[in-house]
């Protein structure tokens, strides 16, 4: 993995190229971006013909351990990595702990290891078996074992054991790469700890910095995924930005959160550059799907209504619609007139909401397309509104959306 | 042979076997021209298993079931109607079969009582009483808008025998009449009457011969695939057969695992439904021409093979038996991957052994098309091949 900066945006933010080579060759990325969030090594829902319906889909596939570490023997005896394994053999492995979506069950770390969680239960991982489910997995980019079991509630004592806890691992895992063939080329990327305190973090980030690692995954804000708007806490911006000091420039930060596009600005303003997709798979299990306008003005009816100030109407705006609502019963009209994805291009919005009302799985299927489509692109067009410096103004415009729908989509 | 050119329907045959009465044919209709033998999937909601209708194609599936009792209740007839049918509904352009929903209302509903006016049952949702008579399903089935649509029949369990049984053939005669007369839309839907008489030889000849007095564009032979001995199920089969005209198509129902399917070919049957195939892919089930393989067992963990080497789906050219194993365990994407792979197992020219059935046909053989077909595809294989894991779940 390669990363270089391009370009620091006076608003905030960095537009960087991330560049990956393997034998096949150079898969060349621009940063701010995300990965493809998926469970058991597929995208939710999606085979893998389906997936290639999908435009942008990113060249980078997240694979959680909870759902796949306890199959590790197998895919060592398959021999060629996870990535092949799971029929993902074009894109970019990079091994997370944890489920995005998923909240962790808490006060399962000590010292000797972390636990992680999947259909099966739970399986403790310390760094000798973590390393080892890695070497068979042969992924491109691993997340270094951490215990990120930390939120606002924890004192200072807890957050001290999980920078040191995490600090072992990481030590350990450094030494255990150096001596091993298979993940001598694999990029390793340490997780920065301290959940709320700015010195907890500053000392996590200095710390993981000095070590030899090619990028960082910033967690232990929430224990998993708490459904909590980290953003409508000034402490949590401030802490975040103090940490970010510390953490060369070099290098591609990450943070693994369920975030909707508003969240994924600010984020990206204080320094974030890869992001996960695991909110529009969010949605998708609700039976949500993703309506917010990227345009500068916006040009969607509602949106426009909206930035007017305009009252009227305002149930149907928003960053989302809810395709269970029977408003929609009659509704032979696509998701989103004019999205291109392949929902909306052959079905409307009566037959989801049909589905939807029966359980039926293509709802799940269709679902995903769209938002899947729909979050990619809002990630070209952050890209673009940060090479013409508008930032604040896609902000701007996108809180107004959010403002439409105040209650909080990921609960 | 090409049938009359008043039904939403023709009928040609392109080939037979000399010694069986196996045929292969092409049935015409308003969306599709279909070749068979032919097997149907299920497609009960207006979708079939999460697959879009674009993956159905790839599959070279022609036709495609929906069930009225399902659709009749959601998303209702007259939503259907102002959809545009079922097809533009869905999204499907190709041919649609719909049952008249009798069967489950009979199998789904306890509280379903029978009477000379119709199917009388409790609403699921509301819990009060409806009554689906024919000219109901029919009206139903007309704003779905199938190229096929069939008669509400008097099922019975095919166990029940004596007065009941010959009361079910009678009525569903008359309920057919009904049918005819209620049927609005007879040049863009053909509608199918059934033959019925349980396990009885009998009554099964006496209501053919009363459907041949009716114009119709095809036949469907009903009442059978409940779980009754082979032997007799292909007898009654026969018996249907014999007497149904050879111009026009025959719909064996709800029937449709691989070895029946052989076997009724062989006896003249042209059409073929089950949704055996869609659901056990539900339970991680991969069919293949040894049984299933319950890609959830253990067995599977390190087995890297394609679930049928020689199949040319999507499924089997881009996964192998042990990912599907760790998949099947944890998500749901498993069922759509594999249903994939079922289907195309059951669809000529894909799942690998209807390609030799029709080979056989047009070479006309002279030894009995059923053994040969039988030894080559079931018993061989089941003795080279016999370490596969058969998945053993039963969906009534
Ligand atoms: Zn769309
Ligand atoms: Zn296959």
């Amino acid at each position: 993995m390669k990363y270089t900066v391009e370009a620091v945006l006076a608003s905030g933010g960095r537009l960087g190229k991330l560049s990956q080579t393997s034998t096949a060759g150079t898969i060349a990325m621009e940063t701010p971006m995300c990965t493809l969030f998926t469970k058991g090594g597929s995208a939710p829902h999606l085979s893998a013909v389906m997936l290639q319906r999908i435009s942008q889909v990113p060249e980078v596939a997240c694979m959680s351990l909870g759902s796949i570490a306890s199959h590790h023997e197998n895919v060592r005896e398959f021999g060629k990595g996870l990535g092949e394994f799971s029929a993902m053999k074009d894109k970019v492995i990079f091994t997370t702990l944890h489920d995005a979506t998923a909240a962790v069950a808490s006060g399962k770390n000590d010292k000797g290891g972390v636990a992680v969680w999947g259909k099966g239960g739970k399986m403790k991982l310390d760094p000798q078996l973590y390393m080892k489910v890695q070497e068979a997995f042969c992924p491109d980019w691993f997340q270094a074992l951490s215990d990120g079991d930390t939120d606002k509630t924890c004192g200072k004592k807890r957050l001290l054991k999980a920078v040191d806890r995490t600090l072992d691992f990481l030590d350990d895992i450094v030494e255990m790469k150096n001596e091993s063939e298979v993940l001598k080329t694999s990029s390793l990327i340490g997780a920065i700890e301290g959940g709320y305190s700015v010195e907890e973090r500053r000392r996590s980030a200095k710390e993981t910095a000095a070590r030899p690692v090619d990028g960082f995954l910033i967690e232990g804000f929430e224990k998993g995924h708490s459904s909590v708007d980290l953003f409508a806490d000034e402490e949590f911006m401030t802490v975040l930005t103090e940490t970010m000091v510390h953490l060369p420039d070099d290098k591609p930060r990450m943070m693994d959160a369920v975030w909707s596009p508003l969240q994924v600005i600010r984020a990206f303003r204080l320094g974030i550059d890869v992001f996960s997709s695991a909110y529009p798979h969010t949605l998708t299990e609700k039976g949500f799907a993703l309506t917010a306008d990227y345009s500068l003005p916006p040009t969607s009816q509602p949106a426009k209504l909206e930035l007017e100030g305009s009252k009227e109407n305002s149930a149907s705006s928003g960053f989302y619609v809810d395709l269970n609502d029977k408003r929609f019963f009659e509704s032979f009209s696509p998701i989103l007139p004019g999205c291109g994805c392949y929902t909306c291009a052959n079905f409307t919005c009566s037959y989801l909401h049909h589905l939807l009302n029966t359980s039926e799985l293509l709802a799940y299927v269709l679902l995903t397309i769209h938002n899947f489509e729909q979050y990619f692109k809002f990630f070209a067009r952050l890209r673009e509104t940060g090479r013409q410096d508008k930032l604040s103004e896609l902000e701007q415009s996108l809180a107004r959306q959010e403002g439409g729908q105040r209650e909080d989509v990921v609960r | 042979m090409a049938g009359r050119g008043k039904h939403a329907l023709s009928f040609k045959i392109l080939g037979e076997c000399s010694t069986s009465k196996a045929r292969a044919s092409a049935v015409t209709l308003p969306h599709a021209t279909v070749e068979a033998p032919v097997f149907m999937p299920v497609g009960t909601q207006g979708t079939l298993k999460g697959l879009v209708p674009d993956q159905l194609r790839e599959l070279d599936c022609k036709i495609m079931l929906g069930n009225t009792y399902h659709l009749g209740h959601r998303p209702g007839p007259d939503l259907l109607e102002k959809a545009g049918g079922l097809h533009k509904f869905m999204n499907w352009d190709r041919a649609l079969l719909t049952d008249s929903g009798g069967f489950q209302m009979v199998s789904l509903l306890e509280l379903a009582e029978i009477t000379e006016e119709g199917v009388k049952f409790k609403s699921p949702h509301d819990g009060s009483m409806m009554l689906l008579t024919p000219e109901k399903s029919i009206e139903i089935q007309n704003a779905i808008g199938a190229d096929i649509i069939m008669q509400l029949d008097d099922v019975v369990h095919s166990s029940v025998s004596g007065p009941r049984l010959e009361e079910a053939m009678h009525r569903t005669i008359r309920w057919l009449d009904r049918c005819i007369a209620a049927h609005k839309r007879p040049s863009e839907q053909c509608l199918f009457p059934i033959v019925q008489g349980g396990l009885n030889a009998e009554l099964r000849e006496k209501c053919a011969k009363e459907l041949l007095k009716r114009d119709v564009g095809g036949y469907a032979i009903g009442g059978l695939s409940g779980g009754e001995e082979k032997s007799d199920f292909w007898k009654m089969v026969k018996v249907s057969t014999d007497l149904l005209p050879k111009d026009k198509p025959r719909y064996l129902m709800g029937v449709g695992f691989a070895v029946d399917l052989v076997v009724c070919v062989a006896l003249g049957c042209d059409m073929f439904d089950c949704v055996f195939p869609t659901r056990t892919a539900r339970f991680g089930c991969a069919l293949v021409k040894t049984g299933q393989l319950n890609l959830k067992s253990k067995s599977f963990a390190q087995d890297f093979r394609p679930i049928d080497g020689s199949c040319l789906c999507p499924t089997c050219k881009t996964y192998t038996r042990a990912y599907l194993h760790t998949l099947a365990n944890t998500e749901a994407a498993a069922c759509n991957i594999i249903t994939v792979h079922n289907v195309a197992y059951q669809v000529p020219s894909v799942g690998g052994w209807w390609p030799l059935c029709w080979a056989l046909l047009f070479l006309s053989c002279q030894t009995s098309i059923v053994l040969i077909l039988l030894t080559f595809y079931f018993f061989l294989p089941l003795v080279l091949n016999p370490v596969n894991e058969i998945c053993i779940v039963y969906n009534p």
